[in-house]
């Protein structure tokens, strides 16, 4: 049996620590909550998230902030709607 | 050794066991577990078959590593004609079954015929009886399971059950192992229903000869750090796959009010991390259990909390396991409801019901469109008021579905073609399906590989058949070009970007492959590269395979022999009327995929929808990966190459 690394053991360097990813798809920004923190603003597209700690050092998004979402979804329907209208 | 283990063809309308050896040459070109259970499905059914009547067959398999020292080897698959579909019908669960199976000396057992009255199938190091079933006929999940082993005297049995709404002849009934343990979406309970077959119980004491156990030990060690050290599933350890549903939820890929919205509002209740904090508040910090040789222990306990909602339905403090993903889905985004107890009673029903619990949130979910369009009126539904967000209503239908006690119960209790049928009107548009078979709860719209996914997996609308979830990640092009160059090389375009449509044949190809080798060998796919980039696959198969067994199969060969099983499969469903562009039975989204924009979610998913001439050359692309032609229809070369050309006409290698 081979010795080398497989692809799957490679890959682990990949692994990134203490982030969250801005989970606007598009978007995807590396966001380093400062510890503890229960909610998280994106820089890049101004998203916000709430934030759940499944251990010290491993934050992970546990959803939107509602309030925040709604409201650049609401812009984003009206920008949608607007353009159909034209 | 781990290949000694055996096959018994069971006859209930006979009373005879025949049980054959499965020769070298099978196992290599099959492997075991969900592909050699293809294979003896297509021998063993016979082709337009009722698929509930005495002439299907329904497979019970252990993958070819269970109860060896692999780790997480626990997966059954129980593959039959899908009486939901007429097509391929095939589940999966952990749990404790595929290794007693295994130490009991058999790694399938194929049951065809009819038995005249109730019975049960005792397997047990080395033999099989059929056994009067009047001690476990008529009981629920749980209850059966205790009465087996009461009957036979051995706390230590386990089994493979249907429960009372199988033996109703509901349409999506699963194979249940203990409490929660759900072999869904394959119709494989209500095949058993159809047959009269309560259960199979087994319990072994066949030691399994590991080939080369220091190396297979050292081997494991690795594999397993491998896994335990992925963030994936130190989540998945922590809050259970409910994790996925509230990462999905955040950005909206969720179906929401049947297929109107694509994120649930508010959900904060429902959400992992709450439903983790009553799970931890029933049992502490270790309130999660975990199936046969598995290290990530992704299955919550809970009991059901003493709500006026549960005591009114008699379920107050009952015990159960999960939720998981697929129930928030079902009893939470799809019907509108944000309520955790009425989660956690709905999650136990069906547990106790046996029912399929992504068909019935669906088709209930479907059915308060319907109410909502007037298609439906409380005519029709009892006096029930089946608005979305009505908990108390979503319950009430679980309850008629499985006993088929109302006339909308009965009518959903047919799945969800049947039923818009017998509805009429315009209830077939809103149905969100494909090949018979309801959705998931994610919301593909805003994501074409997924779409192509569920639109061409084998068993009907599906997640766990092609899925490229990891194309969520966002994976750099070279990241993404090392896995799916992997162990076969591939030079066309990859992209990071979800919402693409390039590269995406080529993903969901190597997710098909990939997912069908992990189901051979019995291991569970949050063990592969599911939601983990960095997770085991071929190259590491090949040495876990080789160290258990002494099969020598290079990540090449067992990459080959998932191309093979699938293909079996495939050439199942074409036997059986499958044709790509039928909206019944065919390889095609629901119309609403290409017409209905996504309205919320993140700003990007906002107004995406499936350009479905963009998607049907992703399919077309998809098929030429498999070696069909633009029909869906393998090559003859290909069929060649597969060994596969004299499928029909062969006699049974088994």
């Amino acid at each position: 049996m081979s010795e080398e690394k497989t692809t799957a053991e490679i890959l682990r360097d990949t692994r990134t620590y203490g982030q969250v990813r801005c989970m606007n798809p598009s978007c995807i920004t590396r966001i380093t909550p400062p510890p503890g923190a229960t909610k998280v603003k994106c820089p890049q597209c101004g998203s916000e998230w709430r934030i759940f700690w499944i251990k010290p050092g491993f934050p992970r998004v546990k959803g939107p902030v509602w309030e925040t979402s709604q409201k650049i979804a609401n812009e984003k329907l009206a920008e949608i709607s607007k353009k159909e209208v034209k | 050794m781990a290949l000694n283990r055996k096959v018994a063809i069971v006859n209930l309308t006979t009373g005879e066991i025949d049980i054959r050896p499965i020769p070298l040459e099978v196992r290599k070109a099959f492997l075991g577990g969900r592909g050699l259970a293809a294979y003896l499905l297509y021998k063993y059914s016979k082709p337009g078959c009722d698929p509930m009547g005495p002439d299907n067959a329904v497979i019970f398999s252990a993958g070819i590593l269970g109860g060896t020292l692999a780790s997480a080897s626990a997966r059954t698959d129980v593959m039959t004609k899908n009486p939901l579909t007429g097509l391929l019908g095939s589940g999966n669960f952990g749990g404790f079954f595929a290794p007693e199976l295994r130490w009991a000396g058999f790694d399938h057992i194929v049951v065809i015929g009819k038995a005249p009255k109730p019975v049960y199938i005792w397997v047990h190091d080395g033999e099989v009886e059929i056994r009067d079933g009047k001690n476990v006929w008529g009981k629920s999940v749980t209850e059966a399971q205790w009465a087996v082993r009461e009957e036979l005297g051995d706390p230590d049995i386990k089994c493979a059950v249907c429960g009372p709404a199988a033996e109703k002849g509901v349409k999506f009934a699963n194979v249940m192992t203990g409490i929660k343990n759900s072999n869904g979406r394959g119709g494989g309970g209500t095949v058993m229903g159809s047959k009269n077959l309560k259960l199979v119980a087994a319990r072994g004491t066949m030691d399994i000869k590991i080939a080369h156990p220091m190396e297979a030990l050292e081997y494991d060690k690795k594999f397993i750090e491998q896994i335990t050290s992925a963030k994936v599933n130190q989540t998945m350890g922590e809050l259970g796959t409910p994790f996925i549903w509230g990462a999905t939820n955040s950005w909206g890929g969720i179906r929401t009010n049947n297929f109107q919205y694509n994120q649930l509002l508010y959900a904060d209740e429902i959400e992992p991390e709450n439903i983790d904090a009553w799970s931890k508040k029933s049992f502490g910090q270790y309130n999660m259990a975990a199936c046969f040789a598995c290290q990530v222990h992704c299955r919550a306990r809970y009991r059901v909390p003493d709500t006026p909602l549960a005591r009114k339905f008699g379920v107050a403090n009952n015990y159960d396991e999960g939720p998981e993903y697929t129930s928030q889905g079902a009893f939470c985004s799809e019907p509108g409801c944000t309520r955790l107890d009425t989660l956690l009673i709905c999650n136990h029903l069906v547990d106790q019901y046996g029912l399929d619990n992504l068909e019935t949130g669906s088709l209930i979910s479907w059915a308060m469109e319907l109410y909502e369009q007037g298609i439906l009126t409380k005519k029709d539904t009892d006096g029930i008021d089946l608005r979305f967000g009505n908990d108390e209503a979503l319950i009430e239908m679980i309850h008629h579905i499985a006993k088929r006690d109302t006339w909308l119960g009965n009518v959903l209790a047919e799945g969800g073609i049947r039923a818009s049928e017998i509805i009429g009107k315009d209830s077939f548009k809103y149905l969100i399906h494909v090949k018979g078979m309801s959705n998931l709860h994610s919301d593909e719209r805003a994501t074409p590989g997924l779409a192509l996914n569920i639109a061409t997996a084998s068993r009907g609308s599906d997640h766990l058949r092609s899925r490229p979830a990891i194309d969520l990640y966002h994976l750099p092009e070279p990241v993404l070009r090392k896995i799916y160059s992997t162990p076969i090389p591939y030079d066309g375009p990859l992209s990071s970007d979800h919402t693409e449509y390039v590269g995406k044949p080529w993903q969901v190809f190597w997710q098909e492959n990939c997912y069908m080798a992990v189901d051979c060998l019995g291991i569970c796919k949050y063990h592969t590269t599911f939601l983990g980039a960095t997770l085991p696959n071929f190259e590491e198969w090949s040495k876990v395979l080789y160290y258990n067994t002494g099969l020598e199969m290079s990540p090449e060969d067992i990459w080959n022999v998932a191309i093979r099983c699938n293909m079996v499969e495939r050439l199942f469903n074409l036997r059986e009327g499958m044709k790509k562009d039928d909206p019944y039975k065919g390889e095609i989204l629901a119309e609403r995929y290409f017409t209905e924009p996504c309205r919320r979610g993140a700003p990007d998913v906002i107004g995406k929808y499936i350009d479905k001439e963009k998607f049907l050359k992703m399919r077309e692309e998809f098929y030429r990966y498999k070696g069909c032609d633009e029909d869906g229809i393998p090559l003859p070369e290909t069929l060649k190459r597969l060994g596969l050309e004299n499928l029909d006409d062969e006699p049974s290698r088994i």
